[in-house]
């Protein structure tokens, strides 16, 4: 029986395991994968102020952590249902059946799937997948690709991609269907580079200077949005082509690319052919909250946080006793607001009351601070949540 | 209509669930046991948002608080083996 | 040749002194890193696809790479359904592709394959990885 099991060795999952620790709880952090670290082991981004944010290193920082306390972690385990017992929880997995007072699920996010015509062609790839590839197993994904996609996480990872000296073509729009619909509409891609240009990282920021905030200059933009693409870190990004097929019989030999106008739609003979060996495809992050799904936990859909939600209150708790949410299950934002989180479900978890209030200030500090934010409303987003796990509670 | 793949497991194309949402007038949980879409390997992890997009366009049908086409266990592909009790 | 290795990253350094791992794919011989996936070791030597749509036979390749989407699914010492991208690579370890499988449904029950031997003679020369979309 342990005091608590955390699944996800992700940095909520392990900063969690830490603050447990702290306070001599029987800990257990569980992982799908064969290595901990969770999404953190593939980020590589320049921070505004210049110094690198390398999720290998920040893994290992919080592993040194994790081990000077004796903390118990088993990689290669996969949970397939959890059940509610009179005294905790049952959790099911491949190595047999856990017993907790106590649990944690930290199960973070998963890719939202874009289908565009020749999507399941070996070289089409979810952007995460390209990262976790290139940055954690260092293996090139290709030796030329495109990005269907623009977003901040699509910036972000090109850039990676980039870095490790994998030529990109451009970035593109994906071409429009019921799908894929905002991610295919201009003006909807524009609204959001503006609005999180302020605080994306660097190169992101000068791209998005060259556009004023008001409505009327976004309008212009997207209207006369250069024919070549605006250049970030030497790479064309595309807002007015969309890529309306990937073309391949064994794997991805080129993409057909095509102007589209300010809402999305095709322009009758622009297409292009592109040789390709590979296509990253992004469509955004969602919470991946299966787990929270199968204990009965109750939900709310946030769009502001990026999906379905388990309902929770500012300490991280959920309505179901013993049952706690941290890091991108609850809403997607950086590693760095996931970790500050972690550390709040672990004291909350341990009943640690003098460090839980300075964990809350801390969740939000590192929430003010992000350098990258994925919705520009993920504060009243949070809001709305809270409230609804008081609505509940009252209404039990 | 469109022959784009949304299932991947299954290999159903939006066509196919637009055209079962139309002539059916189908919940997302009756597109999925007429189309097999979401029912595949994966347990629908990776189709089903689209699957509901594609259905709000038809139906109108937003999705709601309640995860959508409700999660089941097992949420991973089990074998007897492991629920027999033999580890890995 | 693990020729798609990133050997020298601008950030994260180099990759020095790695332990390398022999195993087959479909009875081939590879070299991958210690530490790497059953996926990571053969895109590393060049090969993309790991299995055929059961039905269809479209090729299939990595998609998620982090446990989702099953597109990435082997069989592994003969353990049907295991994730490539999620599963260490280990010295002598045996991979097998996904395979084509039975689908009697396309045709007249009298023409159904009886047995996987005439399945297989039924399908001979049949080419797999037809384009769809």
């Amino acid at each position: 029986m342990y005091d608590v099991v955390i699944i996800g060795a992700g940095p909520a999952g392990l900063s969690a395991a830490i603050a447990c620790r702290e306070s001599d709880l029987k800990v257990l952090v569980i992982d799908e994968f064969p290595k901990p670290g969770g999404r953190l082991l593939g980020q590589l981004h320049q921070e505004p102020n210049g110094e690198w944010w390398n999720g290998i290193k920040e893994t290992q920082n919080l592993l040194d952590q994790a081990e000077k306390l004796h903390t118990e972690i088993t990689c290669g385990v996969s949970a397939h249902h959890i059940e509610k017992t009179e005294h905790g929880y049952m959790i099911h997995t491949n190595i047999g059946v856990l017993d907790t007072t106590n649990l944690l699920i930290a199960t973070g996010a998963a890719e939202t799937a874009v289908p565009i015509p020749g999507w399941t062609l070996p070289g089409v790839m979810s952007i995460g997948a390209a990262q976790v590839m290139t940055n954690v197993h260092r293996v090139r994904v290709g030796n030329k690709g495109v990005v269907v996609g623009v977003n901040v996480l699509s910036a972000a990872i090109a850039r990676e991609l980039q870095i490790a000296g994998i030529e990109l073509h451009s970035m593109a729009l994906p071409i429009s269907n019921p799908v894929t619909k905002n991610h295919a509409n201009p003006r909807h891609v524009m609204d959001g580079l503006v609005r999180i240009a302020h605080l994306a990282p660097s190169a992101f920021l000068r791209f998005g200077s060259k556009f004023a905030k008001s409505a009327w200059v976004r309008n212009i933009a997207v209207n006369f949005y250069p024919k070549s693409g605006v250049k970030m870190w030497g790479m064309p990004i595309h807002i007015r082509k969309a890529i309306v097929q990937i073309n391949g019989t064994e794997k991805v030999e080129s993409v057909t690319m095509c102007d589209i106008t300010s809402d999305g739609e095709i322009i009758a003979g622009s297409e292009k052919i592109i040789d390709v060996d590979f296509v990253c495809i992004a469509g955004g992050l969602y919470p991946l909250a299966e787990l929270a799904s199968v204990i009965g936990c109750p939900f709310q859909y946030v769009e502001e946080l990026g999906g379905h939600i388990p309902i929770h209150n500012e300490q991280m708790e959920t309505p179901l006793n013993g049952l706690y949410v941290a890091g991108n299950i609850t809403g997607i934002e950086s590693a760095k607001v996931a970790r500050a989180q972690g550390t709040l479900a672990g004291y909350s978890i341990a009943k640690n009351i003098d460090k839980i209030q300075q964990a809350m200030k801390d969740v939000k500090s590192t929430r003010d601070s992000a350098s990258i934010q994925f919705h520009p409303d993920i504060v009243e987003g949070r809001e709305r949540i809270h409230r609804s796990f008081q609505t509940y509670e009252k209404a039990q | 209509m469109d022959q784009t793949i949304i299932c991947r497991c299954e290999e159903v194309s939006l066509q196919d669930i637009q055209n079962t949402a139309i002539t059916y007038n189908c919940s997302a949980r009756e597109v999925k046991l007429r189309t097999r879409a979401g029912m595949g390997y994966c347990g629908g992890r990776t189709c089903r948002p689209a699957v509901d997009a594609v259905l709000e366009a038809v139906t109108g049908e937003k999705a709601g608080h309640d995860i959508p086409m409700k999660v089941q266990p097992p949420v991973r592909p089990v074998s007897l083996a492991i629920l027999g009790g033999k580890m890995r | 040749m693990m020729t798609n290795r990133i050997l020298d990253h601008p950030v994260l350094g180099k990759l020095e002194n790695q332990k390398t791992v022999t195993f087959t794919f479909d009875g081939v011989p590879y070299k991958g890193f210690e530490g790497d996936t059953i996926a990571s070791a053969l895109l590393a030597n060049g090969i993309r696809q790991l299995r055929v749509h059961e039905e269809t036979g479209a090729p299939r390749a990595i998609y998620c790479n982090i446990g989702h989407c099953f597109e990435c699914r082997v069989t592994v010492n003969q353990a049907q359904g295991v994730r490539a991208c999620m599963t260490s690579v280990e010295e002598n370890m045996t991979v097998e592709s996904g395979k084509l499988q039975a689908a009697p449904f396309e045709s007249a029950p009298e023409e159904w394959p009886r047995t996987y031997a005439e399945f297989e003679q039924k399908n001979k020369g049949k080419k797999v990885g037809v384009p769809h979309v």
